[in-house]
Parts: structure tokens; sequence; C-alpha cells
């Protein structure tokens, strides 16, 4: 062999695990997939196939209500987070570093490391006390929660995105007479608005699928599909989840194939 | 006298940091520009001379001291606030943007109407020569022709002054001497100001009405590039532009005496030492070589090497001190110099330059 330098792929056993691996990762999902198109009502037992379930779980009103709201707060949340998220990546990386940097990372990223349940259990708290003082019970909260946790998400792609751009550009606007506020509108927003729609997206999703959040912070009446789900698969596992859940993995996949093709490397 | 200047700074000192980090990037600098010349900023990398210009375009604002632009003073005016464009040595351009409306962003910044603009960018298009080029992205063009978007779009908004910060350094030797008359011609034919910051003495030389040579955030010669290249005002301008061969000795009146040996006739810069021990100057190319005896100072070949149109040869005086001369080879392309042979040297009246400095 020419070419002595190590490889982890000649490692014995590499392929055998590779290939677990993926089984372990993607056999549920294809399971899951195929059975949303069985003909019986079982989730393991093949009785044919059919596509009823997918007109049946459509026609099924709460199906409709929890996706509606479902829809309504990951899009109303992953614009307030985006929003957030571009904010605070112009504020970290627009001024000389100081030495608190890497703590303000910290706090922004604190969802992500946080336990999530820790924080289902704070907002539970902290808004019962607003919803006991204000009386307010719409969807706000669920909102407001999830906006939250997805800024993380949001903000990763705008910061990697703003750190990338040359400063002589914003300088270079400055120099030929544009106000800040121009300069902002006419070269950093063009410029970060990849990385701004990538945010978007990436926290979308991230919000379309949330359950324990949104278990602990909802209001009698506010399912949102993934919570509706679970109560429905708490009663009985019924194929009609795994159409629904089919129709997500379908979403989520067209939404990360558009966050890849925005984020990756222009040629 | 101040209509007649485009930019002064008076005792500018910029420092960058507090305390023991301090670093002191300008230190007192006052200087006039004058309207309509091309001005170059000179010195060695770290001299201050890209700060200095960045208190002119006002990214940064000077530690103490002022910057006035027509006699009016813009110290703490922001940059969008100054008619006074620049070109970047990384050159800056949008990189969503076409080329048109690169050359337009000022314009349109200023609110200028649609009509003004488009007629501004055409005619600055054809300024630099890219009319083809318009609708391209600045990716998709070379490096010299992003150089000139860079050009028209400071030149668009006709600004005051023009900055141009080492925008040459990124091209290669060809299309680097090509931009030089570019630049030039431009300059020429807009009557803008030009304020150029180079470390490159050639560029310098060429193509600068005036220059200002700065070194370790001082200015420490203003004046046109032969007043610079013949009479230097010390020793770091006398070896920073061209190369100098430096003489101690002892001044009296219009001689200096090396030692023991010989006495030459010097001219003085002003603030030189009247007497007593001093250094001078004189150029390679100022020196002649006289073979087979006459007139002139005694010296040793000590080697010749031939570099094509010239021939350098080191030789030493009965002192020890080496002197370069550098002549034109001849036409057999052989100057006849052999290590060891006895030469003398002659120069004109004036060559040989007392510098304001003591030995």
């Amino acid at each position: 062999m020419a070419d002595r330098s190590f490889s982890i792929s000649r490692l014995p056993g590499f392929g055998t695990i590779a290939v677990a691996v993926f089984v372990m990762l993607y056999a549920p999902i294809a399971m899951l997939v195929i059975f949303s198109f069985n003909a019986g009502d079982s989730v393991a037992i093949w009785e044919g196939f059919s596509l009823r379930w997918y007109p049946e779980a459509w026609a099924n009103e709460a199906v409709k209500d929890a996706t509606w709201r479902s829809l309504q707060i990951a899009t109303c949340a992953s614009i307030l987070a985006t929003t957030v998220a571009t904010m605070a990546a112009l504020g970290t990386t627009r001024r000389r570093a100081t030495r608190g940097q890497s703590f303000v990372y910290l706090m922004i990223n604190q969802p992500l490391m946080v336990p999530e349940i820790v924080t289902a259990v704070a907002l539970l708290i902290f808004f019962s006390s607003i919803k006991v003082a204000t009386g307010y019970q719409g969807l706000g909260y669920l909102i407001v929660a999830h906006a939250a946790f997805c800024t993380p998400f949001a903000y990763l792609p705008i910061r990697a995105r703003l750190e990338g751009m040359d400063l002589s550009l914003e300088t270079a606007s400055a120099d030929l007479y544009a106000s800040r506020w121009q300069t902002f509108r006419h070269v950093t927003l063009p410029l970060v608005l990849p990385g701004a729609v990538a945010g978007l997206m990436l926290a979308f999703v991230t919000s379309l699928d949330d359950v324990v959040i949104t278990l602990f912070v909802k209001s009698a009446g506010q399912d949102t599909l993934p919570t509706y789900m679970l109560a429905q698969i708490r009663r009985s596992v019924s194929a009609e989840v795994n159409a629904i859940s089919t129709l997500l993995l379908l979403l989520t996949v067209v939404l990360l194939t558009a966050f890849f093709l925005l984020t990756r490397k222009r040629t | 006298m101040s209509d007649e200047n485009a930019v002064e700074a008076r005792a500018a000192r910029k420092i960058y940091g507090q305390g023991a980090g301090a670093v002191t990037a300008l230190d007192g600098v006052s200087l006039l520009i004058r309207k309509g010349e091309f001005f170059t900023l000179l010195g060695p990398s770290g001299c201050g001379k890209t700060t200095l210009l960045k208190l002119i375009a006002g990214f940064e604002s000077p530690t103490e001291g002022q910057i006035l632009l027509d006699g009016t003073d813009i110290t703490y005016d922001p940059p969008n606030r100054r008619p006074v464009n620049t070109v970047f040595q990384s050159y800056a351009l949008f990189p969503h943007l076409t080329v048109a409306d690169n050359i337009g962003f000022g314009l349109r910044m200023q609110g200028r109407p649609k009509r003004e603009v488009a007629d501004t960018v055409a005619r600055m298009l054809a300024l630099v020569r890219l009319e083809a080029m318009a609708d391209r992205k600045p990716g998709q063009l070379s490096g010299g022709q992003q150089q000139r978007v860079a050009l028209a779009r400071a030149l668009a908004p006709s600004p005051k002054v023009l900055l141009l910060d080492e925008p040459l350094s990124a091209l290669d030797l060809q299309l680097r001497k090509e931009m030089q008359v570019e630049l030039k011609r431009l300059q020429v034919e807009t009557g803008i100001t030009f304020v150029f910051v180079t470390h490159d003495q050639e560029e310098a030389l060429t193509m600068s009405d005036r220059i200002g040579v700065m070194q370790a955030g001082r200015l420490l010669q203003v004046g046109d590039p032969r007043a610079i290249y013949t009479r230097p005002a010390n020793r770091f301008v006398a070896s920073f532009i061209g190369e100098s061969n430096f003489l101690t000795g002892t001044r009296d009146g219009d001689t200096l005496a090396l030692g023991a040996g010989p006495r030459l006739t010097a001219t003085a810069m002003d603030g030189a030492p009247a007497s007593g021990p001093v250094t001078a100057a004189i150029r390679p190319e100022q020196v002649r070589i006289v073979q087979g005896g006459g007139e002139g100072i005694p010296a040793t070949v000590v080697r010749s090497v031939y570099f094509g149109t010239d021939t350098h040869a080191v030789v030493a005086l009965t002192d020890g001190t080496e002197i370069t001369v550098r002549m034109q080879s001849p036409a057999s392309g052989d100057a006849g110099l052999a290590p060891g042979q006895e030469v003398r040297l002659t120069f004109e009246p004036g060559a040989l330059i007392v510098l304001p400095e003591v030995a």
C-alpha cells in the first residue's frame, strides 16, 4: 500500500458498525413510514397497502385543529426567535471582543444545555403566576416559550454567516455616505439573509416537534400536533399517527434540505 | 492660504489601547495636503500611514489633534458625513450588488435622483473602461477589474479627497504597472485630490506630486519625489527610498574628512552640524569609477557584480569604508574591474549630502 497514513475506515469492523448504526437510526423510521400505508388498524401486522390513513387523519377535526395550532406557534415563534437571534448575532460579532464574550455565548445557547424538563417546569411555574395575574390564556405563552428555546438554533447559522462576512464591507458602506440603518438595510441584511432564512427554518422545525415544554406550558384545549399524537398513542396505537408522523417527516426533510442548500459554501 | 489645502492634520496623535499595552500609532503628525495634488504617504508597515488615512476617512478619531477638510474641522464627523471616499486594500466591493449598483451605491445613499445616478454610473464605467461589465457581480471579475470598480465606486460621488489604501498591493507586477499609469491618468482627468498610501518607494516616486515619508508614527519629510530622493532629510529616508552609501567623518565647512583619509566636498542639509562628527550620504549611481589614475579619491575594488543593464561594484576607501557604485554596463558587458584593482572615485558637487544628525 502506497498510502500508509492512518484511516479509521480501515479498522476491522468499521463497515459492520457503520451499517448497524444506520439501521438503528433509520429502520424505525422506515417501519413508521411503511405502516402508514397499512390497510389494517395494526401498527405491527401488515394487512396490505392502502392510503386510507391519510384522508382519515385529514378528516379528523382534532388533527386539523392541532396542525393549525402547531403551524401558528411554529411560524410566530421562529420569526420571533430569528429576530432576536439576528440582533444577538450582530451584538456578539459587531463589536470588539470583551472579556465576557464566551459567557455571553453560553447564555444565548443556554436552552441547548439546560435539561428541557427543567425549562418546562420553570416556565410552568412562571407562566401560571402570569396567567393568574393577567387572566390571559391564549397561545402567547406557547409562542414565547418556543421562541426562547428556538433562539439558539436560529442564532448559530446567523452568527456563522456574520463572522464569515468581510467587515470592510460595512466600513465601505459608511464611507459611501450610508447611515448605520442604511448600511444594515443595504449591506448587512442582504448578506446575512441566507443565514437568517436557514436559522428561521431550523427554528421552525425545532418548534414544530417540541413535546416536553409544550405539554407543561399549554392550557386546556391547546394541543399541538405532537402533544395530540402523544395523547392518541396513550389511548390506542393507531396507524393514523403513523400517517401524521410521515407527513411531519416529509416537511422536516424538505426544510432541512433547503437549510443545507442555503448554508453550504458557495463555490 | 487655507483654501489651497484639501486636508490638514494638526498635531494628530493616535494611541491604541491603554496603560502598559498602549501603542502610539501616530505621534503628533502635522501635514498640509494641497488641492488637486497626488499625495503619497510612504513608509514601512506599522509606520502609521494607514492610521493617518483612517483619521482622514473618519474610521478612527485621533486621541489628540485635529483633522481639517477644506479648512473645516471634521475631526469627529462620522465617515458618512465626510465628502471623502476610500479605495480599500481588499477593494471591499459589495458581493451581492452588480458592478453598476456598486458604483452607484454612494450616490443612492446620498439620495440623488435616479437619473443622475444612472448618468454618473455610465460616466464612471466609461472612465474605468468597464462598460461591458455593468451587470456582472464582483465575484465574476478579475483582480484588476475589481480594482477599477473600487476606484469608480469611490470616485462616483465626486469626493473632495480620494483616499487609497495600498490599492495595488494585491495585483501582480505587470498589472500593478498598468494600474499606476491608470491611477495617475484618473487623478489628472478628475482633478480630485488623491491621498495614496504605500510602502513601495518606486510607486511613490513615479506617481506622486509630493511624498510624505513616515516612520514609527512620525512624518519625517515632505517634498516632491526629486527633493525626497536627492535631498533626504535623514538616514532613514536616504535608505528607505533608493539605496545610499553612508560615510561618517568630520565636517569642516564644505569639506568632510574621513578619518585620516580623503577630504571630500559635501553639501550640508538644513540642521546638519556645522562642525564635528557627521554622517553623509551618497547614491550609488552618483559615484563614478575612474580607471588608470588621474583626479579622484583613491579606492580598491572589492568585487563587481553584473546585473544586465547595471554593474554594481563595491570599492573600499583607504580608511576601509566600503562604497557601492552603480554604473551602466558597457557594451562588452565587462566593466574591467578586478578585485584588488586600484581605482579613483569622482562625483559631482552636491551628490554627497551631510545629514542633519551626528554620526
